[in-house]
């Protein structure tokens, strides 16, 4: 944790003094005179000088944890990237921002979601399985969960409660 | 509250009792407690997430049946997470984390029955206490906040970002609070309140009203919720209880003490903002072991202890609606939920709550009746059902879950930008949370920023630029002294001086008494 901490501290005490600049070039606005201490920047930069402090102390205390030794070597990068569980993760961000981000409003709201349901389904259980009759009954069940999930919950949102889906 | 207005308000609560009693109400309280029992019961599902999804389906409900359904999800939620905790050993919503210590351990001496039976009774009765409380201190906290002006709503504000973010981080208190300074940042994008001047929008239009709270709390709760089950290995299965799981009233009357010092210590808990039920429920189970007569069976599947934590967390949610309805300041991270639903609802919770609709408040009270005496049904009726959703492979269920993400972004202003925001804030929360960084201050922060941001310029503008005003006026000064206090008390220096002093002291009483 202290070299998270202390690359955290870091980013903070950079993104802190980008909010301070910020809320300084805001305007003061005194063509309609108002109040100096009414600006708009104001608040702004008060959370960015908090959020200084709290990024100094930050990583000030990694330091002296000695969180700044921080050497990756690429052994570590790629049991990093074997993990099991990393790599469970980076598909299920790839998938969902893909349906999320690109396969809602190109395809039509309930064959997106079908699909969509289909890929994360298939490609997660698909290693569970090593024989070929085990793994079309998955394929098989993902077909069915896809579809009937998709049916249902365009039915249930546009027709029972009313909600426009994507 | 003298006799006459204690009838007024009991002919109100009473009034929104026989209100909801139609068929339609009842059908909405029916299927929203189970879906909220289901949605707790799974791991990977919270209470807040539950709510947060559930509200897209309320946008076209008249508001008093959409927040029944939101509390009725939310009561169940709360409540339905013990059967995890209890079966196999993974707290269903963090709330029920306390709950495993003991539940867990009843079950494998083949007690998994009672044991639900003694979390469906402290859930039902710590709700009824949370009630009671919402009942009464409501109305006279909405009463006094009228009082209230910038200057102390710019110190609530600051207040329970502080303390939120002190409680949920304990180990680490300032990763709380950074948590909730970003909150508050988060909100400064987007039109401000005073001049209209367009801050950190860069010229985009979508950013001009700020982030929207839905998107982002679907995010930071649902996408990064997605996230991190996906990351772990499934859970074990869960097995049927052999034994009775209908709540046994000798449990209650052997510790009906427990139950009302932790219903009493969870709504307190409740009303602090962004304290949730999980500390609730801790602190409660860690009072009834202080005091307990049987303190070696704690941990080792202590019926007083399960009792507690499940009183406790209960508790909490109708004493977390306490300030989100009088103060708009909300009392835990689900509660903060229900708070952008009343507004997206045209409901005006705050201050002037007993003025504009106190009949409201009775309304709520009377939800949360309902949502209780529905989560004692199905504590009863529901233990097979159950175990069958746990069945469900997380593979299949989180896909879904992540579409009714998408959906519940994209359907409050039909906007894609929304659901790139919900992207944004999950992401975001995963990183963060993995950090341990807890959730509940930063959205804690989204909703108070505007607070904080109007009331801070125009007390200063009141007084202009004096800050006597901010320090010496009696609830500023009692909400300063408290802030600071907390800051302080955690940095190591100054609590290791003050131990010592505290013991000096003592050691010498204990001398002048010899």
């Amino acid at each position: 944790m202290p070299r998270a901490d202390f690359i955290t501290g870091l980013v903070l005490i950079l993104f802190s003094f980008y909010v301070i600049i910020e809320s300084w070039r805001m305007p003061r606005l005194e063509h309609l005179k108002i109040h100096p201490l009414s600006v708009p920047g104001i608040v702004p930069a008060f959370i960015g000088g908090v959020l200084l402090i709290f990024g100094l102390i930050l990583t000030l205390r990694s330091i002296k944890r000695k969180g700044y030794r921080i050497k990756i070597t690429a052994k570590e990068l790629r049991q990093l990237l074997n993990h099991p569980g990393n790599q469970r993760l980076l598909l299920t961000a790839i998938l969902s921002i893909g349906y999320a981000g690109f396969l809602i409003g190109n395809l039509s709201y309930g064959l997106a979601t079908g699909l969509f349901i289909f890929l994360f389904i298939t490609l997660f259980e698909w290693k569970q399985e090593t024989m070929l009759k085990q793994r079309t009954k998955r394929l098989i069940m993902a077909i069915i969960i896809a579809v009937i999930s998709s049916v249902a919950i365009t039915l249930v949102f546009e027709r029972l409660f009313l909600v426009t889906l994507p | 509250m003298n006799m006459a207005g204690l009838i007024d308000n009991l002919s109100r609560f009473l009034g929104a009792i026989g209100g909801f009693l139609t068929p339609m109400a009842l059908f909405h309280m029916a299927w929203a407690t189970l879906l909220g029992i289901v949605i707790g019961a799974l791991p990977g599902l919270t209470a807040t997430m539950g709510i947060a999804l559930i509200t897209t389906l309320t946008y076209k409900l008249p508001p008093d049946l959409a927040i029944l359904v939101l509390i009725c999800v939310y009561v169940g939620a709360i409540y339905g997470g013990s059967r995890t905790a209890i079966l196999i050993n993974i707290p269903g919503t963090p709330a029920n984390a306390a709950t495993t210590l003991d539940g867990f351990p009843l079950a494998m001496q083949g007690l998994a029955g009672r044991a639900m039976g003694v979390a469906t009774s402290g859930s039902v009765l710590g709700s009824f206490i949370g009630m009671f409380f919402l009942a009464t201190i409501a109305p006279l906290l909405g009463n006094y906040a009228l009082k209230f002006q910038s200057f102390e709503f710019f110190w609530l504000s600051i207040f329970g970002i502080v303390i939120s973010g002190h409680l949920t981080a304990l180990e680490d208190p300032i990763k709380g609070w950074i948590s909730g300074f970003l909150g508050l940042l988060v909100a400064m994008v987007g039109q401000e309140g005073i001049h209209a001047y367009e801050r950190f929008t860069y010229g985009t239009t979508e950013l001009l009203g700020g982030f929207s709270l839905i998107p982002a709390m679907v995010g930071a709760f649902g996408f990064a919720e997605v996230l991190s089950v996906m990351r772990h290995p499934p859970a074990k299965m869960a097995e049927a209880p052999r034994d009775s799981v209908f709540p046994r009233v000798r449990d209650v009357l052997q510790y009906w003490r427990t139950i009302i010092r932790s219903g009493l210590i969870g709504t307190l808990i409740g009303i602090i903002p962004g304290v949730g039920e999980d500390i609730g429920a801790w602190v409660s189970y860690a009072a009834a072991r202080r005091k307990s007569k049987e303190r070696e069976k704690f941990g080792k599947g202590s019926i007083e202890g399960l009792m507690a934590a499940e009183t406790g967390n209960n508790a909490v949610v109708p004493g977390a609606i306490i300030p989100a309805l009088t103060l708009a300041i909300p009392g835990s991270a689900p509660a903060a939920v229900l708070l952008a639903a009343m507004f997206i609802h045209g409901l005006r919770p705050g201050p002037l709550i007993m003025v504009e609709s106190p009949q409201f408040v009775y309304q709520v009270v009377a939800m949360v009746f309902f949502a209780t005496l529905a989560i004692f049904f199905y504590g009863v009726v529901l233990s097979k059902l159950l175990l069958k959703v746990l069945a469900i492979p997380k593979t299949r269920l989180m896909p879904i879950v992540f579409v009714l993400c998408a959906v519940g972004s994209y359907a409050i202003t039909n906007r894609t930008f929304d659901i790139w925001v919900m992207i944004g804030f999950g992401i975001l929360g995963y990183i963060l949370r993995e950090m341990k960084y807890p959730m509940a201050p930063l959205v804690l922060g989204i909703i108070l920023g505007d607070l904080m941001d109007k009331n801070l310029r125009r007390g200063l503008v009141l007084t202009d630029g004096d800050l006597t005003p901010f320090f010496t006026r009696p609830i500023c000064f009692v909400l300063w002294v408290i802030t600071f206090s907390s800051i302080l008390l955690s940095i190591p220096p100054i609590r290791h001086a003050l131990k010592e002093t505290f013991s000096i002291i003592q050691t010498r009483l204990r001398r002048i008494r010899k």
